[in-house]
């Protein structure tokens, strides 16, 4: 019996209180799901606003939307979608024990939420310059509504928490690309590649929505 | 129904570009104007079908054990119940909106 030292190496990831690396890898699948729960009822809160407030003020949607580039919403749209992909191919990899394709794939991630947050951070700072800001700090005039500050405070909150959303998913994704470089993943345990894959489709997810919901409604 | 379904690159691939089709068709779709109420059930329409396609084949749904596409599912459920109570109360409401 030369050969555990080997197993054994392939077992660092295995903590005492789990039997085997699949009950573990499980177990940590479904906290994550349990967390997407709650993630999913955390941006429900915020989805209902926008439809009361729809149903108040019709009219007022119409107008604000056209405030918001339908090209540049697409365009992160996109850029959300690929993210998504490269995910999934890191998860892949991954599985497939290629630790180099893992860490390129993590890196093209990272490089396409960087270029969603640059896009959103131009967006925001045109509308802060012309006055579009939330709640009573609006000062627009372009737009013939009393309320027109109501649906700005609403986009405000929605794509606010969703950036937030993204710049966690960075951190994490440089995260798991450092423990990619110290060769912690192989095919046998590659659980945190897989539950913040969850995380980044969740986020993906909620954009889809936020896309036409924000943009094309005009 | 362990967790561990390896999809092929070329599969992923597919994914991701159905998912970009959609995308353009929804921007597509308001070159043409549809009337009021269906412009919006269109829209979300097509966002539901990429949400299921990006749960079903890049989170695994698919392939995955049924508890997890469960919880999903419930928690849709719920944000249903939570959309539909307060618009009952919302909608009917004499002295409607507060100010703020």
């Amino acid at each position: 019996m030369s050969q555990p030292s080997a197993l054994e190496e392939k077992l660092d990831h295995l903590q005492h209180h789990f039997i085997d690396s699949d009950q573990q890898f499980e177990a940590s699948k479904m906290g994550m799901w349990v967390f997407l729960v709650t993630e999913i009822l955390f941006f429900g809160g915020l989805f209902v606003a926008y439809i009361a407030y729809r149903t108040w003020y019709p009219e007022l949607y119409m107008l604000a939307s056209t405030e918001l580039n339908t090209f540049w919403g697409a365009v992160n749209t996109a850029v959300l979608i690929g993210s998504s992909l490269t995910v999934a191919m890191a998860i892949r990899s991954a599985q497939l024990n290629q630790i180099k394709g893992l860490i390129i794939n993590l890196y093209i991630t990272i490089a396409l939420a960087c270029v969603f947050m640059v896009i959103k951070f131009f967006e925001y700072s045109h509308k802060f310059e012309i006055g579009i800001l939330p709640g009573s700090y609006y000062s627009y005039e372009g737009i013939a509504h009393e309320k027109a500050n109501i649906f700005f405070s609403i986009y405000y909150m929605m794509t606010g928490l969703h950036g937030v959303h993204v710049l966690i998913g960075i951190g994490l994704m440089i995260w798991l690309v450092v423990k990619a470089k110290k060769n912690v993943f192989h095919s046998g345990y590659y659980t945190p590649v897989e539950i913040t894959g969850l995380y980044w489709h969740l986020v993906d997810i909620i954009w889809i929505f936020l896309f036409p919901l924000l943009y094309l409604i005009d | 129904m362990s967790g561990h379904h390896i999809s092929s690159a070329k599969f992923l691939w597919g994914v991701g570009t159905t998912l970009f089709l959609l995308t353009f068709i929804t921007v597509a779709i308001t070159w043409i104007a549809i009337p009021a109420p269906w412009n919006v059930v269109v829209a979300i329409g097509i966002a539901v079908v990429k949400a299921i396609i990006v749960s079903a084949f890049f989170m695994n749904l698919y392939w995955d054990t049924k508890f997890h596409a469960m919880l999903f599912v419930l928690s849709i459920v719920f944000f249903l119940l939570f959309i539909g109570i307060t618009l009952l109360d919302t909608l009917y409401r004499t002295d409607p909106i507060p100010t703020f």
